[in-house]
């Protein structure tokens, strides 16, 4: 397409957006509150993948020892271990640390474990750290073949339960951003068929005198784009804003441990930009594609 | 040049506009195409411009079948042909330039040639010292020249005027079928549909009649009626 074409397409557009002003603010008003509830889905979405991962990252596999297991075995057991493919690290907690840990982790109300030091029903530990979270199961099926050991866990259903949690929420947005789209189409479409309306004429003597059906569209397409990117960079700004604050203000409230598992602002906002410039140029260009369809047909 | 074959339309509603309509103008021509109100002239510069499609028949335009032409190329077509019609059709938030300018900017010419092509086509019609007037400010046969200067500004081959003079006193009109026919004598193709009796009779030219959509009467020199 020529330079001045496209200048053409981009004078005539935003001329159109100034002689339908009260629309045009209108539609970009309903365009930004449809885009500030995709953001919000979406700014969701990332932190619990965040998190997600985050817990991933941090899988450790506990591993039970039977009772009353010598040194010398133990020691043996700790180098077995350590030489299983995708083990990182590998720590013995005895049951006699595991009780103080308990006791301190239990603070005031440590004396309810009193008594017990001489029949610690706690187990004897290792503690394994793995390369790679994805090793999880085939690290704790070679555990669980190994001798003199009771039980292995490694918080599997913990983390099945967020992924489930993370999927289900993936759905329901993706549902209603996509209801949102299809209702931004609407309105965008809706504010621009009001000026193919008013420039109907026109755009039958631009195609009898030999105007392509790209030529007439070009202007309302701008005028759309125009329309949905004003939207997005709206929306963006006050997502960011908001993010921001309700960053700050978990951090500064006693919910402070809550706010490590939140996404650095940095990078949300890029996503989130590029995310919301790129819905809204394509909700106006199809918007205004829907409306001037039934004109140019002369 | 332009080619009609055995030419139908009928309309959804059954109506019958156009049976069997056969003819074939030379390049230029200028042929009248005269007849009563609804006799079927209007629908056949519609089919012209592929504003309309025939229900059967062959209409064939500078060597090219258009009842054979993708959607895509229908612009193409109407660029070969200038059209000029009773209402005028300008943009009224336009100067007189601009209007005549933006059929040039429309099939995408480079500015330079518009700067020179405007005024040419301008200067042909009259108008050079009106080129900064709105439509609104001209009289009826003022306005009528512009859409002229519109239509012969890319040069095309035909010019097809639908009743270009009805809503014209006759001196106006006698001013624009002036200046069809110095189109003419450049070498232009014309084709008038009209009912002002007076002109035909004046020009002299070919005219073709249609009666309830059927061509009664096709003759090389002819006037309004038979008798004339």
């Amino acid at each position: 397409m020529k330079l001045r074409t496209t200048k053409y397409f981009i004078k005539e557009g935003t001329s159109n957006l100034r002689r339908n002003k009260v629309m045009s603010v209108a539609s970009i008003t309903s365009v930004i509150a449809a885009l500030l509830v995709i953001g919000i889905f979406f700014i969701v979405v990332l932190n619990v993948d965040y998190a997600a991962s985050a817990l991933e990252s941090q899988v450790e596999i506990s591993v039970h020892l039977v009772n009353g297991l010598s040194e010398g075995i133990i020691n043996a057991m700790s180098g077995e271990i350590e030489a299983i493919e995708g083990v990182k690290e590998v720590v013995f907690v005895s049951k006699d640390v595991a009780l103080k840990n308990m006791k301190q982790k239990l603070g005031d109300k440590g004396y309810l474990l009193d008594g017990l030091e001489s029949d610690n029903p706690l187990p004897d530990t290792f503690v394994v750290t793995l390369t790679n979270p994805q090793k999880a199961s085939s690290v704790a099926l070679a555990l669980n073949s190994m001798s003199s050991i009771e039980k292995v866990s490694y918080g599997k259903d913990e983390l099945e339960k967020l992924l489930k949690a993370t999927y289900v929420l993936r759905m329901t947005s993706l549902l209603i951003i996509t209801i949102l789209l299809f209702i931004s189409i609407f309105i965008i479409s809706n504010t621009i068929k009001l000026t193919v309306f008013a420039r109907r004429r026109e755009i039958g003597i631009m195609k009898f005198i030999g105007a392509t059906d790209w030529f007439v569209r070009g202007p309302f397409i701008v005028e759309g784009i125009l329309l949905g990117v004003t939207g997005a960079v709206v929306s963006t700004a006050l997502l960011g804003g908001g993010y921001l604050y309700t960053v700050n203000l978990i951090q500064k409230q006693m919910l402070g441990f809550l706010a490590l598992s939140f996404m650095p602002f940095g990078s949300i906002i890029t996503s989130l930009a590029f995310l919301l410039v790129f819905v809204g140029i394509v909700i106006g260009a199809i918007g205004s594609l829907l409306s001037v369809r039934r004109f140019i047909k002369v | 040049m332009i080619e009609l074959v055995k030419v139908n339309k009928t309309f959804d509603d059954g109506h019958k506009v156009l049976k069997n309509i056969n003819i074939f103008i030379d390049k230029g021509e200028f042929v009248f195409l005269v007849g009563p109100s609804g006799s079927g002239k209007s629908t056949l510069i519609k089919l012209l411009l592929k504003e309309v499609e025939p229900t059967n028949g062959k209409i064939v335009i500078d060597g090219k079948n258009t009842t054979k032409l993708k959607r895509n190329d229908i612009p193409y077509l109407r660029r070969s042909m200038g059209v000029v019609f009773q209402d005028f059709r300008l943009l009224q938030d336009k100067t007189v330039y601009e209007n005549v300018a933006f059929a040039m900017e429309i099939v995408e010419a480079q500015p330079r040639d518009i700067r020179k092509q405007v005024p040419i086509a301008l200067s042909m019609v009259g108008l050079s010292k009106k080129s900064n007037l709105y439509p609104k400010q001209l009289s009826g046969g003022e306005q009528q020249r512009v859409s002229l200067a519109r239509a012969m500004v890319n040069g095309p081959s035909i010019l097809v005027a639908d009743e270009p003079t009805g809503n014209l006193d006759p001196e106006m009109s006698r001013d624009i079928v002036k200046i069809l026919y110095e189109f003419n004598q450049r070498g232009t193709t014309v084709l008038m549909a009209t009912h002002d009796r007076d002109i035909v009779n004046a020009m002299k030219k070919r005219v073709i009649a249609i009666e309830d959509g059927v061509m009664v009467r096709d003759e090389k020199r002819g006037g309004y009626f038979d008798e004339a």
